[in-house]
């Protein structure tokens, strides 16, 4: 059975197939390295990845802010994930 | 020798800072095992409170000032007044949480209207005088210089990392002792502490690559030097006795402004793309310096120019040019709107946030840095320096706004054409030209010079023919 975990990078993995660069080669998603340094993403797609958790999982940046390190990695939006759903 | 040969020695000597027996050599010196991060973060500490205090009492007097005991006590007072000011900015960002709401949701916001509120104070008194006045002075001419570092550590702070930070991690950021420069490079504790090298073997890599950058100064400051005496002429370059004679005498767009020359339109067009190439050189080299000192104290930091002339969107260069300048506007001014406002209508979410960012963000720091005039109340002043700032500002928005959606737009479909064919290249170098085109002619309303807007308006205006 999958965990909550496992279900949300599923669906972010999902997600960041449909925003990546056009010339991105890679099959696999490292889910260490950062999204945007690996090139599967530019700095712009950022801010897609921002409305996705809005939407999805009904972040709110309001009194947070966006920190930008937040959304480095899969692993650290998963985190991200996890903080906000047990705040 | 053969080319591919060339090209390997060429590799091999300018990416020397990859080098592995190199940096194992290097990694093995006595002083680079005994600089751990604990003892480097000790140097930056003392070196912070010693260019603190220097930089407090020489910023804003001269040392002949100083012959007087009241300059020693204003400047004295104002040291310690700041740096109490930023132990309770400190305390704030550490127990955040606990801050009245109204600071919480907008931290900066609140930072910024404590100078203001003292500048109101000051213009009010200023016809006073005496000691406290010259204090509150003192102080205010400091402040343009730690706000920006200080809201780093706010932004810390309100992210939740302050919490195991002491002042001393913050201070040396925030009192630098690389650079003159209100962009604080290398932003904050933050991304200061996620890029320290750990080890000596990363260590002595990030040394190899602060080098790097320090030798690319003395190189770009070469090739300033000769495009100042070969094509501006300038009389002041020690190489000038020697080139004297092959100038080509072409006048700096500053120079085409404030004597409002009357050159070929060709010649105004070649000044104003070689500005830019100018302008970018030179930040490189300043950039360089900050970030080449920085990597020597072992963070491992982004440089601040990274090649923008080839930058083929308008939005990709203003990323590469002034990267630290750019990342201040984000953080402070992007990020915040873009997450609070226009929620529902995403083109609006991003032309609002870039607007923040590019013209109203930008406009707001370049007054700050006219701090003398700020302090003196001196409207007037501040509008003849910053006029066709407006404009300039109002150009670059629009242009990343712009560029911003085009590349939203155009993300999700496939190249036209293959990566290294002839069509692809010949795109490349298109895009290359109208971003350079771009920043070239909206640079035309960023040099200082005396006009006004309508005459500078009227100038502009003749670069097309018109």
């Amino acid at each position: 059975m999958m965990t909550e975990r496992e279900r949300s990078r599923q669906e972010l993995i999902d997600f960041l197939r449909t925003i990546q660069r056009a010339d991105y080669a890679q099959a696999v998603i490292d889910e260490e390295s950062g999204l945007v340094e690996s090139g599967l993403i530019d700095s712009l797609a950022l801010l897609q990845i921002v409305t996705y958790l809005e939407q999805t999982y009904d972040v709110d940046f309001t009194e947070r802010g966006i920190d930008p390190e937040d959304l480095r990695s899969v692993n650290s939006i998963l985190d991200l994930i996890a903080r906000e759903s047990t705040s | 020798m053969n080319l591919i040969a060339l090209r390997t020695a060429y590799r091999n000597i300018s990416q020397f800072h990859e080098n592995t027996r190199l940096i194992a050599w290097l990694s093995g010196q006595a002083w680079v095992i005994w600089l751990t991060p604990e003892r480097r973060k000790s140097v930056l500490f003392c070196g912070a409170i010693i260019a603190g205090a220097v930089g407090v009492f020489s910023r804003n007097a001269k040392w002949r000032d100083y012959r007087a005991l009241t300059p020693w006590l204003e400047h004295g007072l104002a040291f310690l007044i700041l740096l109490g000011f930023l132990f309770a900015l400190y305390r704030a960002a550490v127990g955040f949480k606990q801050l009245p709401t109204i600071v919480r949701h907008r931290p900066q916001i609140c930072f910024h209207l404590i100078f203001w509120l003292l500048l109101a104070l000051l213009w009010f008194f200023a016809a006073s005088e005496g000691f406290v006045i010259a204090v509150l002075s003192v102080i205010l001419l400091s402040f343009p210089y730690l706000i920006w570092r200080a809201g780093y550590m706010l932004l810390s702070g309100q992210r939740g990392k302050a919490q195991n930070s002491r002042f001393r991690d913050h201070l040396f950021y925030i009192w630098p002792i690389w650079d003159g420069t209100n962009t604080p490079p290398g932003k904050g504790h933050d991304y200061l502490s996620r890029t320290m090298a750990q080890t000596p073997d990363s260590y002595a890599r990030t040394i190899l690559g602060g080098l790097k950058l320090l030798f690319l100064v003395a190189l770009w400051k070469i090739v300033l030097e000769l495009i100042g005496v070969l094509i501006y002429g300038d009389p002041k370059s020690p190489l000038s006795a020697l080139f004297h004679d092959y100038t080509f005498g072409l006048p700096r767009v500053k120079q085409i402004l404030g004597r409002q020359l009357a050159l070929p339109l060709v010649q105004v067009w070649f000044s104003l793309y070689l500005e830019l190439v100018w302008e970018t050189l030179s930040l490189a080299a300043k950039g360089h310096v900050w970030v080449g000192v920085i990597r020597l104290f072992g963070f491992n930091i982004f440089r601040n120019t990274y090649k923008p002339l080839l930058a083929q969107t308008v939005v990709e260069f203003w990323n590469r040019y002034y990267y630290y300048f750019k990342e201040l506007m984000m953080e402070s001014f992007f990020l915040p709107i873009y997450a609070r406002y226009f929620r529902n209508s995403p083109m609006l979410r991003l032309v609002a946030a870039v607007f923040a960012a590019a013209f109203v963000g930008n406009m707001y720091y370049h007054l700050l840095q006219h701090k003398e005039q700020l302090v003196a109340g001196d409207w007037h002043r501040l509008w003849s320096l910053l006029g066709a700032r407006l404009i300039y500002c109002a150009l670059l928005a629009a242009g990343i706004a712009i560029s911003m959606l085009r590349q939203q737009r155009e993300r999700s479909r496939l190249p036209s054409a293959q990566a290294g064919s002839a069509r692809s290249k010949l795109r490349s170098l298109r895009r290359i030209a109208c971003v350079w085109t771009f920043f070239a002619v909206i640079n035309f309303w960023n040099v200082v010079a005396p006009l006004t807007i309508s005459e500078r308006a009227r100038l502009f205006f003749t670069l097309f023919g018109l």
